[in-house]
């Protein structure tokens, strides 16, 4: 299928706005605006189907309809937004669009419409004001006064995301921020719980090398004990929730991040059953430590400058004379 | 080959046989196969101190030699990773004490120190000695026959093994006398336990010349045998370690079944059934409490994500493989992750684990998943890039239309090869420099460790001479306190950097195993 490519579309008129309260949410269509029952037809058809719509295909869908009153029901239509234009080859396609609530803006012209709905479109995860410029296609300061102004209007506001520090996210006003965003339980105000989590980290270790030890003496054999020493994520959750550690409510998907990590680490192994669900278990490293890092050169912070030659050397090496000793 | 490797076992070649050899070695080592006029040109050695080196290098199996391009001049190699083997020389020994005793113990001594002899100068060899270190016993010829016996055994067991000899040139075929013996020995020979005549063994005991009927006939140790055993171990403790004692058990009973249908060194052995599993067990013990759970344990075993055994079929109550590539695999895998763990911490090893499960992984993701802030993790992600232990990829997107600047994915990855082999490299520094370091300690007190000899030395032919014990007491006192201090510190102090390099080249030996695997 050749691309399509989006053609030139008409703005839409200010004064099509209704004085539909701001944020609401988005109407599936404008039933304040008159719409004929071709209109509904086309919006229909189009609705129903993924890919663009040709004029010859609505025309077979409605075939009772004159090439004039399509001329003005597609008209109107792309007037209130629910219908966009694309070029295909030489042939001119539809498409169906939700409505934006852009045209709610009381007073807003047109590039902050056009900022509006991009920030609209983004959701809950918001957008980042690099990739605002490129899609808005608008200049950096021009840009940076529209959201200020939107933002005093309370109509967007900047969340500060937690995978850059410096980096905040614009969304509408009312959204409550997606946890991509704002890190979920192991974020207090952009920053990231480190001792939270190792103490998480620790607490569902220890559950497990327990309930490990309490099956050593285990006399129904070694899958009984096994499968006794294993433990749901479920089973953790509520072992970490009853300790009480935790002031801000986990859920078990939380408790499923932390015990990955010790899987990560190397002290549990993670099997997957039957229905899907995650049992862990903890397990022991299959060797000890290796010769090499129980001597000095093994952990050595100058290993790769110590020579033969030169002032690091084997012979006069205090790591070595501190270990000797 | 590594630099460092070649520096390395210059240094050992230099501890065991003396700098002349050293020299010789290095040569070869540098410039490959070489011939005899050539080596003596490039080391600037005389032809004699040359030959003379090779020689002893080829009795203990550190260089062979073989018919160069023109067939008429051998080429002399060197074997590196026989050179390791002289680092092993303690634990081969204490292998054998544990399986066969002191005899046989004495006997691969004796091996390890001349390299290679017929059986019946060894066995007399030996006799000699025991009776030397057991003061008191009355007389050597009682070993003998205990001996004669270890070392039967010893060449069943493959620990042992007949040395190839010159094949005389059969003119017949036209094959012309080129003057480079042609050493081979038949495979039905190689392990064949040579029979020996008791009574000419005493009497060659007492120093009076007998044939003891095995004239011409030479053994050596078999090292790869002894290889296969220290690998063996590696695995048996993992899975002790990994699940318990009993699963410990059966898969050392699975690797003895192993070696009754597959070559010890391949990849995968030939599949084992169950069946014969749990006889053998039965036979070993009616009574083992294992025997109840047998299919349980092999399951756990299986299941276990290091990978040992395989169940390849359903006949007899399932058949299984051993792995033995993938097991070295996963050990090598937690070698490398507890070597990260003691130098970078434990935070490392998680992102190092992290990018192995997801293979390629964006930085992003690495804090995301590995629960890391975002800074710390950066730190560490580079750092271990830094030091070679992840390597980072870079993927370009580019975006089929206008839709902003074309976007680059950097994805970090492991290449276990590569870091096994860095970790080799490692291993042989820290190893060249601990022997280094003994060197130099045992250099700088070099006059107190011989006086301390001396005076050992003097005091102990005086109590053969039956002094009084003031009169030692007086030679004693020769050292000045201070002096037998520091004397005691210096050797504490190369007693700890020689278990080091013991422990050194137990991590060695593993990634040498891994990456032979993988070269198969
Ligand atoms: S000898 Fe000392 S300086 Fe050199 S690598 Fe070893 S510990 Fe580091």
């Amino acid at each position: 299928m050749a691309m399509a490519t989006r053609v030139k579309q008409e703005p839409v008129s200010p004064t099509s706005s209704s004085s539909r309260e701001l944020c609401s949410p988005p109407p599936a269509l404008n039933s304040s605006i008159t719409t004929s029952d071709y209109e509904q037809r086309i919006l229909l058809l189009l609705q129903g189907s993924t890919k663009p719509i040709s004029d010859k295909e609505i025309q077979n869908e409605i075939p009772n309809l004159s090439p004039q009153e399509r001329a003005e029901a597609i008209n109107s239509l792309l007037k209130q937004g629910s219908l966009e234009i694309f070029k295909q080859g030489d042939k001119l396609v539809y498409k169906y669009k939700e409505p934006s609530s852009s045209s709610n803006i009381k007073g807003a012209d047109n590039e902050e419409k056009i900022v509006y709905s991009i920030i609209e479109k983004a959701g809950n995860k918001g957008i980042w004001i690099r990739d605002l410029r490129y899609e808005s296609n608008l200049i950096v300061v021009t840009l940076q006064k529209i959201l200020k102004n939107l933002e005093n209007k309370k109509i967007i506001k900047a969340v500060k995301s937690v995978s850059a520090s410096k980096k905040k996210v614009y969304m509408l006003y009312s959204l409550e921020p997606d946890s991509s965003v704002t890190g979920g339980a192991w974020y207090n105000d952009q920053d990231f719980e480190s001792e939270f989590v190792d103490v998480l980290n620790q607490q569902c270790f220890r559950f497990l090398h327990q309930k490990k030890e309490a099956v050593k003496n285990c006399k129904d054999g070694p899958i009984a004990a096994q499968n006794m020493a294993s433990a749901s994520s479920k089973d953790v959750w509520k072992y970490i929730s009853e300790l009480g550690i935790s002031k801000v409510q986990l859920s078990v998907q939380d408790m499923e991040t932390i015990l990955n990590t010790l899987v990560y680490d190397g002290k549990a192994e993670r099997t997957v059953l039957a229905d899907g669900n995650h049992m862990y278990r903890a397990i022991e490293s299959l060797l000890p430590p290796p010769g090499i890092v129980r001597t000095p050169c093994g952990v050595c912070p100058v290993f790769n400058q110590c020579s033969d030659i030169g002032s690091i050397n084997p012979k006069k090496c205090v790591y070595m004379t501190e270990w000797l000793e | 080959m590594s630099v460092l490797l070649g520096k390395v076992c210059s240094l050992i070649l230099e501890e065991h046989f003396g700098e002349i050899v050293s020299k010789v070695g290095t040569d070869l080592f540098q410039w490959g196969p070489k011939p005899l006029a050539l080596v003596a040109s490039s080391t600037k050695l005389s032809i004699d101190k040359v030959k003379q080196s090779l020689c002893v290098l080829l009795q203990y199996g550190l260089a062979t030699f073989a018919p160069g391009k023109s067939g008429r001049v051998a080429e002399y190699t060197i074997q590196t990773e026989k050179i390791f083997s002289l680092l092993r020389y303690p634990r081969y020994l204490y292998l054998i004490k544990s399986k066969f005793g002191v005899e046989a113990e004495t006997l691969v001594e004796e091996f390890l120190r001349v390299g290679f002899d017929s059986a019946s100068r060894l066995i007399v060899k030996a006799a000699t000695r025991l009776q030397e270190s057991q003061k008191g016993s009355d007389n050597a010829s009682a070993y003998l026959s205990t001996l004669r016996d270890k070392f039967v055994s010893l060449v069943n067991k493959q620990f042992l093994m007949r040395c190839p000899s010159p094949t005389p040139v059969d003119e017949e075929k036209g094959e012309k006398p080129t003057g480079i013996p042609n050493l081979t020995v038949s495979k039905t020979q190689l392990h064949l336990p040579p029979t020996l005549n008791m009574k000419a063994l005493t009497q060659l005991l007492e120093g009076e010349v007998a044939d003891a009927g095995d004239e011409g006939v030479y053994w050596r140790v078999n090292f790869d045998r002894f290889h296969q055993d220290f690998r063996d171990q590696i695995m048996v403790a993992a899975i002790a370690r990994r699940i318990d004692d009993n699963a410990s058990e059966i898969f050392q009973l699975l690797l003895q079944l192993m070696y009754i249908r597959t070559d010890p060194w391949v990849r995968v052995s030939n599949p084992i059934p169950y069946s014969e599993l749990r006889d053998t067990l039965r036979k070993k013990d009616p009574q083992s409490p294992i025997l109840p759970h047998l299919d349980q344990y092999l399951k756990i075993i299986e299941e276990d994500s290091s990978g040992f055994i395989t169940r390849v079929g359903d006949s007899g109550g399932g058949q299984f493989c051993i792995n033995m590539h993938k097991s070295f695999e996963a050990l090598t895998w937690t070698c490398i992750e507890n070597i990260i763990v003691e130098r970078f911490g434990s935070k490392a090893a998680r992102i190092f684990r992290l990018v192995k499960d997801r293979r390629f992984i964006e930085q992003e993701k690495i804090q995301q998943i590995a629960m890391i802030p975002a800074r710390e993790a950066k730190q560490l992600t580079y750092r271990l890039m830094h030091e070679n232990f992840l390597q980072l990829q870079e993927l370009r997107k580019t975006m089929a239309t206008n839709a902003g600047p074309n976007k680059t994915f950097f994805l970090f990855h492991i290449d276990l090869e590569e870091v096994a082999r860095m970790i080799l490299d490692l291993s042989y520094k820290a190893l060249y420099n601990a022997m280094n370091r003994r060197d130099f300690e045992t250099n700088e007190n070099r006059r107190l460790i011989e006086k301390k000899n001396r005076i050992h030395s003097i005091a102990l032919s005086l109590q053969a001479q039956g002094a009084p014990a003031e009169q030692l007491q007086e030679i004693e006192e020769m050292m000045a306190p201070p002096e037998v201090d520091l004397f005691n510190k210096v050797m504490r102090r190369v007693q700890k950097l020689s278990e080091a390099e013991l422990h050194l080249e137990e991590t060695i030996f593993l990634m040498q195993l891994f990456l032979s695997y993988n070269m198969q």
